[in-house]
């Protein structure tokens, strides 16, 4: 899960292998503070799988690569 | 999760940011007023239910998402210190546990340019930057040190 300059960048560091999932890094930001923004409240709670999912389903993450399982 | 797990989770996770660094098993079981060898067994159990990430060689905390307890290619300057994050998504995650602004520094995995990001109000400064997600989501916890 890395940073890139540009879609070239992300092309040549994976040569050979298959890609995965590419999205903008302001997308990045706003799933970090949606994933992780409780993660030190007292209040904090396990979050259950279609919890998980349905942050991604809100931002748009569709597709099988986004399915958690 | 058992309320006794709920507490050693919280407890760890809390000393990590007041030390700013991943806390030993001795240190919480002071902390806690417990055995060294009861926070063992609720870090395992934690682990099982991916609340935090031991290392395999020691038993010890590897990661407390998104704070990494080891070295890391993510740098993250964010409420007077600096931390390691686990991955691209981890450094804004550092930034969103902490609820403050941050600096992210990493480099381009391609060609290892430094890549800084300052990130305010939840927004990263340079948004001319891709993130790359090689793994697909169903296989995260398959290896998750590698995803």
């Amino acid at each position: 899960m890395n940073l890139f300059r540009s879609e070239e960048h992300i092309e040549r560091w994976l040569g050979d292998r298959p890609g995965g999932a590419t999205i903008t890094v302001a997308k990045l930001s706003d799933l970090a503070h949606a994933w992780w923004d409780d993660r030190l409240s007292p209040r904090w709670r396990p979050r259950g799988r279609d919890e998980s999912q349905a942050i991604l389903d809100r931002l748009g993450l569709a597709g099988d690569f986004w399915r958690l399982a | 999760m058992e309320p006794p797990d709920l507490h050693l989770r919280n407890l760890t996770y809390a000393l990590f940011v007041a030390n700013g660094r991943a806390p030993s098993a001795e240190e919480v079981a002071r902390d806690a007023g417990v055995d060294t060898d009861d926070v063992h067994a609720g870090w395992r159990r934690l682990h099982d239910l991916h609340a935090l990430v031991l290392s395999p060689e020691t038993a010890e905390i590897r990661m407390a998402n998104p704070f990494s307890a080891v070295p890391s290619a993510y740098r993250v300057r964010a409420g007077g210190r600096w931390w390691y994050a686990n991955c691209a998504w981890d450094a804004f995650g550092v930034c969103a546990a902490l609820q403050v602004d941050g600096v992210i520094e990493t480099s381009c995995p391609d060609c290892a340019e430094p890549i800084t990001v300052d990130v305010c109000d939840q927004a990263p400064g340079d948004r001319s930057l891709l993130f790359h997600c090689l793994v697909p989501a169903a296989h995260w916890w398959d290896d998750i040190v590698f995803t």
